[in-house]
């Protein structure tokens, strides 16, 4: 599971990582205190927020995850939830058991916001930024890239070859190239539309809380993280439900639906990322805009966005990636008729066909793999940062 | 609407300002003259920057009223003209360059894509000293370069008022000089009313034509640089602008007796002594005032306690025999450097001001 999610704490503290102020660790230094107290006091402190929010992020997930515990066999909330809902049709029992998810999630929450402190990552000095030194790892260099091949080759090669192993062993070799497509194309246009929907979402709230923050606004955004322990499940019942109730059934079971069901579920995902960079475009930049005659529409174009850059295609990464990979919400909510790669996937393995299933998941790496790769390269052609790397 | 008001390009007008319970601006009334450039000096944390953010559109006030030229651009009530329709160049602390564009992008920022923008910066960055660095990116500029784009930037959509915020202040003392040096050039050629906010007292007298001392919140004094350090108009006034040497004495018609001397004082200063015969009164003796001479052509002796060199003058602090006199600070230059511990005299020349003491 932690190789699953590690991502989660990777990308933002990457984003804030590269958003922060050299100048600080030097600070340290000369204060007397050695590398290692430097990384600990200094550098930890900067990437503190984005740490704890990936580890709030982690921790939520885990409780709403739902189809490797079902394929590891264990019984966690979730998957009773499931059970209960989808084999038993015992609804109330799953919304009993949905409601403590609630609350075990409210405590991780309180949890996170008491260990955040007061302390603010906002830089203070001039706005322009030095170059940041890139380290020499010397000596170190050897295990340091075992240690990052390990991890990758963990990661990344277990899935990869065992999904080879079952498809060259798995039997039937009816690869239905063609579902396969379109399912790829499915999954591909409703996670980048959920991203997108996320995203924008996230930016607001996330400039709300950074810029006027207040009690209202704070626990708005910290609500918004009780979603993400809510399985798919549940938020593709309440929304149908809600859509069958009040909407006459319009656009159940159809496009629309699904990626806001995606949007809403993933929200929390891109708040971190973008609260992270929303921290690192002060507003005394915004303020020399406005003097300079721009109203507010010019600046969110000319000046937040450029700079809130990175954190945006974190956030639409992030929210990409889980969507690729949801499976109880698709399961319900997939428009009629369509098959994304998770939902066929699961039918596969449902009936233990392996090998017909490998493709599928295989696909699934592989569209990962193109927002990740667009991800590393936005970060090293960002102008102004882009000198970091030399 | 009064006439004075086309003469200036500021007008403040009963401005209070409070963050939470803390009271910064208690009324503050400020007037600027058109093309004039004007220095608000304040300790910090007197609320100076608040007082400039407000004159910018970033804060409003909680009451008062703001005109910029005949216009009202916050009545603290419906009116509130953005940042942005206020014709104004904001300079702050760190420059605020965008990191994300380059030196000549960011001089463009504020120009329309038309109107011959590309010659415009080349003759702003010329103006300011930095012709052939327009590709390069902010944080590839030292700070005072980055200050210089900031003027260029603000001047480029040729502003009514330039708003400056500590602009000097982070720079290290020998660059200071010289970039405060270019900006005053570059906004007198430029022509605009500037507006500079300030708790370096040298940079507030040399660059100014009025200079404006906010304290506890409202305007304490205001004049040219030279009535502000000739005519405080209190004692804590005359301490805040440059060095001073307090004494007591009393009133004899147009003198004061002190320990000093019979000393003359300026009769135009107000609450002055002038008319209070026998009453007891704070007098302001600045250094240069204070002439060393042989111990026995002296008014008072004292003994040298040290000697600071600075190569266009020196500042002695001198230890006065008598016990009613505090240690004297005196300025001279030239002449020989003088070891601690020498006995001199020293002589008052000119006019000094001096305040009949609360009783």
């Amino acid at each position: 599971m932690t190789l699953a999610v590690y991502p989660l704490v990777y990308l933002p503290v990457a984003a804030s990582l590269r958003g922060a102020d050299p100048g600080q660790e030097e600070v340290a230094r000369s204060l007397g205190l050695g590398r290692v107290r430097t990384f600990l006091r200094i550098t930890l402190g900067q990437a503190r927020g984005a740490i704890l929010g990936g580890c709030l992020l982690v921790a939520l997930v885990l409780l709403a995850e739902y189809g490797a515990f079902e394929i590891l066999g264990y019984q966690t909330f979730t998957t009773e939830i499931f059970t209960e809902s989808q084999v038993s049709f015992n609804i109330p029992a799953a919304s009993a058991l949905a409601l403590v998810l609630v609350v075990l999630s409210t405590v991780v929450l309180i949890g996170e916001s008491a260990a955040r402190g007061k302390g603010r990552v906002v830089r203070t000095g001039p706005m322009a930024q030095r170059v940041v030194q890139v380290h020499r790892l010397g000596r170190a260099t050897v295990p340091v890239l075992l240690g990052f091949v390990v991890l990758t080759g963990l990661a990344l090669g277990v899935p990869i070859g065992s999904c080879l192993y079952w498809m060259f062993e798995g039997g039937a070799h009816d690869l239905g190239g063609v579902s396969l497509l379109n399912a790829a194309g499915y999954t591909a246009l409703y996670s980048g539309m959920a991203a997108a929907l996320a995203t924008l979402m996230a930016l607001a709230v996330a400039l709300l809380v950074i810029r006027h923050p207040d009690r209202v606004g704070r626990l708005l955004e910290r609500t918004t993280y009780l979603v993400l322990a809510m399985p798919g499940i549940v938020i593709a019942f309440a929304l149908s439900y809600f859509v069958e109730r009040y909407a006459g059934g319009y656009e159940y079971q159809k496009a629309p639906l699904l990626i806001l069901a995606y949007a809403i579920l993933f929200f929390p995902l891109a708040l971190v990322g973008v609260k992270a960079s929303v921290a690192h475009a002060p507003l005394a930049l915004e303020e020399a805009a406005h003097s300079l005659g721009q109203n507010r529409w010019q600046v969110l174009r000319r000046v937040t966005l450029p700079l809130v850059g990175p954190g945006l295609a974190a956030a639409f990464c992030l929210v990409f990636l889980a969507a690729v990979t949801e499976l109880t919400a698709t399961l319900i909510l997939v428009p009629t008729g369509v098959q994304t790669l998770s939902t066929q996937f699961w039918a596969y393995q449902q009936n233990l066909s392996y090998g017909q299933a490998a493709p599928f998941a295989l696909v699934i790496i592989a569209i990962a793999a193109v927002p990740s790769y667009v991800l590393a390269r936005f970060f090293d052609r960002l102008p102004g940062r882009a000198m970091m790397a030399t | 609407m009064t006439s004075t008001d086309t003469h200036n390009a500021v007008v403040v007008s009963g401005v209070h300002k409070s963050f939470g319970n803390l009271s910064v601006l208690r009324g503050v009334e400020l007037e600027v003259p058109q093309g004039s450039f004007t220095s608000i000096l304040g300790s910090s944390g007197s609320g100076k920057t608040t007082l400039l953010r407000i004159m910018a559109g970033f804060e409003r006030p909680d009451s008062g009223v703001i005109r910029l030229g005949s216009r009202v651009v916050d009545d603290s009530g419906h009116r509130h003209v953005p940042s942005e329709k206020r014709r104004i160049g904001y300079v702050s602390q760190e420059g605020a360059l965008f990191p994300h564009l380059s030196v000549g992008r960011n001089v463009a920022f504020g120009l329309a894509r038309h109107e011959g923008r590309r010659d415009r910066v080349r003759e702003l960055l010329e103006l300011v000293g930095l012709s052939g660095l327009h590709h390069r990116y902010p944080h590839q500029l030292s700070g005072g370069q980055q200050q210089r784009v900031a003027l260029a930037r603000a001047l480029a959509t040729e502003p009514e008022i330039v708003l400056l915020d500590e602009p000097f202040s982070s720079l290290d003392a020998s660059l200071r000089a010289s970039v405060r040096a270019d900006v005053l050039r570059v906004l007198r050629l430029a022509g605009t009313t500037s507006v500079l906010v300030t708790h370096d007292q040298d940079e507030a007298l040399s660059m100014a034509d009025q200079v404006a001392i906010l304290r506890d919140g409202v305007i304490a004094q205001m004049g040219t640089p030279s009535e502000m350090y000739r005519q405080p108009e209190d004692p804590a006034l005359a301490r805040f602008l440059g060095e001073s040497n307090l004494v007591q004495g009393t009133v004899q018609g147009l003198t004061v007796d002190t320990p000093l001397g019979q000393l003359a004082f300026l009769p135009s200063t107000r609450g002055s002594c002038q008319g209070h015969s026998g009453m007891r009164a704070s007098v302001l003796v600045r250094p240069e005032q204070l002439v060393i001479t042989a111990v026995d052509e002296g008014a008072v002796v004292g003994t040298v306690g040290s000697y600071e060199y600075f190569g266009h003058d020196a500042v002695v602090r001198i230890q006065p025999e008598s016990e009613a006199l505090p240690e004297l600070v005196v300025r001279v230059t030239g002449g020989d450097p003088l070891a601690a511990g020498t006995k001199v005299g020293l002589v008052v020349h000119g006019l000094v001001v001096a305040w009949p003491e609360r009783v």
